[in-house]
């Protein structure tokens, strides 16, 4: 096989997890798990409880010394893994178990491009990653410009490296991340960092159709997304997913052990996303 | 005098509206009027009695000449009104004393308005002033008819202005013609392309760009600016209207105005010589030590009178060239090469030398001498193909010339054999080397350009002078397409040739020629001037903003929401950094603001303690026996550090990017407070984050900062320090982006920050190199600086990278020790990744985990570093050395104790470095010179540092309670 039938193996999983949201007229809900927090088990069983409860896709956060595109609850799940004992082979190990536990859900990790890339090229890491389950990538401080010998490794691994669009990104920028960007397109609502908002910006359904316009893969859309009025609005604005991170690591409560409450809140965003209601 | 029949201004501005439809508009009509008063007048007079006034005419003062001088020139204006002022001196005006005001203020020429019904102007007045003053007077006049021309030269005119706005293009060409068969000098004026296009198909020398619509009266104050790149640069060029403050003139000159025509605000001015002295000095050309050091060397070539050495000495030549090639048109007798050189040395001023060159092809060595003794010559070019073998056997200086091929395919393999030969004449003695191009440099057309690569790939490598083809028009484009350090020019700085005749310098040529090349550079100090023998990925970023031998170290990783600041940052740097209006304000910010430059001291008692301690710690090599230790003294600087540079810089690019808040992150405190600083100066919003702990240990700059008005904002998260400062301020930044620029403090952070920050912060090693050179003579041995993230060592270092003959070192933060594993030293301790946006060196863990930083200083205690730091490192072209927390201290001790200076922790580090390099126990190993030269970087003043030096002290005498930590 060539390396792009093999790369297009993850896109293919993450695309058809969209595809059969959208045939059941849904929104994809891409809830988050930060891997390790508060400790290995415990985000295991978050994680089985967004699957269980309804994500079509996970997204996986590596924890990271310096988050720098993520707000105050990301930065201290982040950093409480950290403390607890996290390491990439730990995250590697999570992936691993999620995948057995659920192999119909993909996952797809997310990450700071030195935890994978670092001096080199990122080719272990993208290699490890796949082969513990993973279909794709996000790296919050990758783009297209550096991103060229990182896609190359990720698709001989079989790994779709998921690129962001954010609000200042330019219509032809956008259009040619869209390209770039492999099994779906990761739209930013917002100026900002990762958290928890009451609202989302106003202009949020312009821009989702916008970008959605511009994007041959499906577009999620992320940041601040945290109640099921927001992933009503975008569901309407015609996203074909939504991410929620920082409300499920806020759900997990003080001492981020409500795993129910996370389910609860998986469901309940799940719900909101029936387009049939819209 | 009386104004007759004037319309009133308000009434000026009636018609000035109606007119507004109409393109002739104003101007129009009093073009009209002009030349229904003035042909009854001209009629009287008669041709004959023009003709005769004319000739007995006072002789015509040299009005080109002196606009041709160094440095933007000022013609002051005497206007009584103007149509779009009205009145606005009174009737009664003495214009004698103010036309005497103005000369004595330092004015080249003085204009005076000949226009009566809008103006209230006479050509009595001007004929007035013209007799009052010894300077060059214009009359500003509405040339409607060729007679006033001779009118205007009779009543003792020197130069006239003449509108391409009002006058056919045919019309205008005629007239000029006209003027200077009168020795009238024209001025022509137009302030649009399509003027500029009639004014350039004339003869006229001096062209004005008036920001004034003529026919709206309306002033665009952006207009000149935008219209001077129309002007090729072998004609004068005059900026006019809306000159308000000496500050547009500083702008003027940088952009290439040779004058500017200043009017209102002179006329009302309180004092008129007060004023005029102002602009005047706002035009003179900068005596910054670095600026004068980058001018290139001028050689005026092929002198054949004693008139064309006047010229050149006048034009202020380095050198002038008399040939002596028999058989060429400029080939002088050897007699007559001796009577003129004896001239030239009798004319030269005292003080600057005019060196004089014999040119010569394929003589011997006794011809040579024959020669050298006749002339008695500072150099004789050897123009031919003479050997290397040939300049052990002259007696003078030798300057080489080596041909170019006129075209090549391949720029960089070509320039090989040209440098391998230039070396070895360089090698055998020559003095300098000379680059010629048989068919011309810049003749245009598509040959040019392979020339100039060419000659760019070769004066990359050996100091070159560019000759051949070049004259008054392209010799700045040359300079600044080839990193030449000096220009030669023969035939370019020539008047046209009579049959039969030797050919003869145009003074005016020379002169514009002399200013041209001087200008190239000015107020460009990111175009370099000479040589710089390193690899292109040690020197400059690529477009992608990657450094490194292979490319392998810098880049930008950052989120994509900040991407679009970052490009719109870029973009716009891309402008600026070769702007010489913004680095023009930035340098005069910082002479009056920040005290540049910073002085450069030579500490003898500090030089003899580390000459004491490097033996101390020679395990066996050798020690030089001594050391000339020059600190530059940063700590001088305003808010103590050279922090400054980089913070006055990017204040002034956030409001060239249009943004209208700034943020910053700090480690010691230095860079918060000298933003605070530049955004207080500016009036600009500032935030700037701080690690918590940080806030702990540097209070009084906390403070500091405070007081000028920022908002300090404690980052709690990660160790508290630097890092998560700048992870916080990248928060900000990313939430905040469309209003708000991010003033990095260190030469790192994703392209174009590593590269904007080195060129703010170059100055310090520019400006050390040329005070070096001043006391010494010669570069360092070695240059060497503290770092962190960079920004003080690459500012020291950036000169010197190209210099082959200077080692560069960097003092890291050693903290506990590197072998504890608690230090800050990211060159020697850490690995490649990715950090703040670029791939770098850094602290980190197996996993990618950044590693955190452990140094009692504040501003090292970071686990990156630049990318370009990176990259000389890795390429061996760095060495490096670290200091503990306590070698820090004691450094700080022993530097206070001996020169009476404090230095700031971070400085210190480097200072207690030293030792240890000098004994070769780190660093390369390689010994030094017997005589060491070395050249610090005094980053900062250590005020802030007093309490934990004090804690520092008491633990080392005792006297502190038991458990008593190291501060940090």
């Amino acid at each position: 096989m060539s390396p792009t039938a093999i790369g297009s193996a993850g896109a293919a999983r993450i695309q058809g997890a969209f595809a059969r949201a959208n045939a059941q007229g849904r929104v994809a809900l891409v809830p988050y798990v930060v891997a390790g927090y508060p400790d290995a088990d415990t985000s295991f069983e978050a994680a089985l409880a967004c699957i269980d409860n309804g994500a079509d896709l996970l997204e996986v956060g590596l924890p990271y010394s310096d988050p720098l595109a993520d707000g105050a609850t990301l930065q201290r799940a982040s950093s409480a893994a950290l403390k607890a004992g996290a390491t990439f082979d730990h995250s590697i190990e999570l992936v691993r178990r999620i995948a057995r536990a659920r192999p119909a859900v993909p996952l797809v990790p997310m990450c700071y491009a030195n935890q994978v890339i670092g001096g080199g090229d990122g080719r272990d890491a993208a290699k490890r990653l796949a082969e513990a389950g993973a279909s794709g990538i996000i790296v919050a401080d990758l783009t297209p410009d550096e991103g060229g010998a990182f896609e190359r490794v990720a698709r001989e691994a079989g790994l779709a490296v998921v690129y962001l669009v954010a609000p200042t990104t330019a219509p032809e920028r956008r259009r040619m991340i869209a390209e770039r960007s492999s099994g779906f397109l990761y739209c930013v609502s917002l100026v900002g960092v990762t958290g928890a908002r009451a609202s989302l910006p106003s202009d949020v359904a312009k821009l989702v159709r916008e970008v959605r316009a511009a994007s041959p893969v499906p577009v999620g859309v992320g940041f601040g997304v945290s109640r099921p009025a927001h992933v009503r609005a975008l569901a309407k604005a015609g996203a074909d997913g939504v991410i929620v991170a920082s409300a499920l690591v806020d759900a997990l409560g003080e001492d981020g052990r409500d795993v129910a409450a996370v389910g609860r809140l998986v469901a309940s965003l799940v719900e909101a996303g029936a387009r049939s209601t819209a | 005098m009386t104004v007759a029949r004037r319309p009133s201004p308000a009434g000026a501005r009636r018609a000035n509206r109606a007119n507004r439809a109409n393109r002739a508009g104003v101007v129009a009509e009093i073009a009209a009027r002009r030349l229904r008063d003035i042909q009854p007048i001209l009629d009287a007079l008669g041709r004959a009695e023009l003709r005769r006034r004319v000739a007995v005419a006072s002789p015509p003062r040299p009005f080109a000449e002196r606009l041709a001088a160094p440095g933007l020139q000022l013609i002051a204006e005497i206007k009584r009104a103007s149509p779009s002022a009205g009145r606005i001196a009174a009737a009664s005006e003495d214009i004698v004393a103010r036309a005497r005001a103005y000369q004595a203020g330092g004015a080249a020429a003085i204009s005076v308005l000949c226009e009566p019904n809008w103006f209230g102007g006479s050509v009595q007045d001007m004929a007035t002033v013209r007799a009052a003053v010894s300077v060059p007077v214009l009359a500003k006049e509405f040339v409607v008819t060729a007679a006033q021309l001779d009118l205007l030269r009779g009543q003792g005119a020197d130069a006239v202005l003449l509108l391409a706005s009002v006058l056919s293009p045919a019309k205008l060409a005629r007239f000029v013609d006209r003027a200077l068969e009168l020795g009238l000098e024209p001025l022509v004026e137009a302030h649009d392309e399509r003027e500029i296009e009639a004014a350039l198909a004339t003869s006229a020398r001096v062209i004005g760009i008036n920001n004034r619509d003529l026919r709206t009266l309306e002033v665009d104050p952006e207009r000149a600016i935008r219209l001077r790149a129309r002007v090729p640069d072998d004609r004068l060029v005059i900026g006019e209207s809306g000159v308000r403050e000496p500050a547009t003139i500083r702008t003027w000159r940088a952009v290439g105005f040779d004058a500017a025509l200043v009017g209102e605000a002179l006329v009302r001015a309180g004092d008129p010589e007060d004023a005029t002295r102002a602009f005047v000095a706002a035009g003179r050309p900068s005596t910054d030590i670095v600026e004068r050091s980058r001018l290139p060397f001028v050689k005026i070539c092929g002198v054949t009178d004693l008139a064309g050495a006047e010229a050149a000495i006048r034009a202020g030549a380095d050198a002038i060239g008399l040939n002596l090639v028999p058989g060429t048109p400029r080939a002088l007798e050897l007699e007559e090469a001796a009577t003129l050189a004896r001239g030239i040395r009798a004319m030269a001023p005292s003080g600057r030398r005019t060196e004089v060159v014999a040119i010569t092809v394929d003589r011997s060595a006794e011809e040579l001498a024959e020669i050298a003794t006749a002339l008695d010559v500072d150099a004789v070019q050897l123009s031919g193909n003479e050997s290397p073998a040939l300049l052990a056997q002259l007696t003078r200086p030798a300057w080489k010339v080596l041909h170019l091929p006129r075209s090549v395919d391949n720029a960089t393999a070509a320039a090989q054999p040209v440098i391998q030969r230039a070396r070895e004449f360089l090698a055998a003695g020559a003095a300098r080397i000379l680059l010629d191009t048989s068919g011309g440099l810049y003749p245009g057309g598509t040959g040019a350009r392979a020339d100039a690569q060419l000659a760019a790939a070769i004066a990359h490598e050996v100091p070159v002078i560019l000759a051949g083809g070049l004259g008054p028009a392209n010799v700045a484009a040359a300079l600044r397409d080839v990193p030449a350090v000096g220009v030669d020019v023969a035939s370019g700085t020539e008047a046209p040739i009579l049959v039969g005749q030797r050919p003869r310098k145009d003074p005016l040529k020379v002169a514009l020629f002399a200013k041209r090349a001087r200008q190239a550079r000015a107020d460009r100090p990111n175009l370099p001037a000479g040589p710089r023998i390193a690899e292109p990925g040690l020197l400059e970023a690529d477009d992608a903003g990657r450094w490194g031998m292979e490319r392998e170290f810098g880049g930008r990783y950052i989120p994509e929401t900040l991407m679009a600041a970052v490009v719109q940052l870029q973009n716009a740097y891309d402008q600026l950094r070769h702007d010489p209006v913004f680095w023009s304000e930035l340098r005069d910010l910082l002479a009056t603001f920040a005290g540049r430059p910073t002085p450069l001291y030579r500490a003898d008692h500090l030089a003899a303690r580390v000459l004491e301690r490097a033996r101390a710690a020679a395990t066996g090599g050798a020690v030089p026996h001594a050391l000339r230790l020059y600190l530059k003294r940063e700590d001088l600087a305003h808010t103590g550090a050279h922090k400054i540079n980089n913070a006055l810089g990017q204040a002034l690019l956030t409001r060239r990017l249009g943004k209208t808040r700034v943020i910053a992150e700090t480690g010691a405190g230095q860079h918060g407070v000298a933003t605070a600083t530049a955004c207080a100066l500016l009036g600009l919003p500032c935030v700037v984050y701080m690690g918590a702990e940080d806030i702990e240990r540097q209070q009084p700059n906390v403070l500091r900062m405070r007081a000028l008005g920022a908002e300090v904002r404690a980052v709690h998260s990660g160790s508290a320090t630097l890092k998560d400062a700048i992870n916080e301020a990248m928060r900000d930044w990313v939430t905040n982006v469309r209003t708000t620029h991010y003033v990095l403090g260190s030469a790192m952070g994703p392209h174009p920050y590593p590269t904007i920050v080195r060129d703010l912060q170059r100055r310090i090693g520019d400006e050390a190199a040329v005070q070096l050179q001043a006391v010494e003579g010669r570069l360092p041995d070695l240059a060497i600086a503290c770092v962190g993230g960079g920004s003080n060592a690459i500012g020291l270092l950036s000169r010197f990278i190209g210099e082959p003959s200077v080692r560069l070192a960097v003092a890291e933060a050693a903290g506990d020790g590197i072998a504890t594993g608690r230090h800050a030293a990211a060159l020697a301790g850490g690995t490649p990744g990715i950090l703040h946006g670029a791939r770098s060196m850094m602290l980190q863990d197996r996993d990618g985990q950044v590693v955190e930083a452990v140094s009692a200083s504040a501003g090292l205690d970071y686990p990156g570093v630049g990318p370009q730091l990176s990259a000389l490192h890795s390429a061996r072209r760095l060495e490096l050395a670290a200091s503990t927390d306590d070698d820090a201290f004691e450094a700080m001790a022993y530097t206070a104790e001996t020169e009476g200076i404090l230095p700031a922790l971070e400085t210190a580090h480097a200072i207690a470095a030293l030792p240890r390099l000098l004994a070769g126990t780190e660093g390369s190993g390689v010994a030094y010179p017997a005589e060491a030269l070395v050249v610090l970087g005094f980053s900062g003043r250590g005020d802030k540092d007093l309490a934990s030096f004090g804690r520092w002290r008491e633990r080392q005498t005792g006297t502190v309670a038991a458990g008593g930590e190291l501060p940090r």
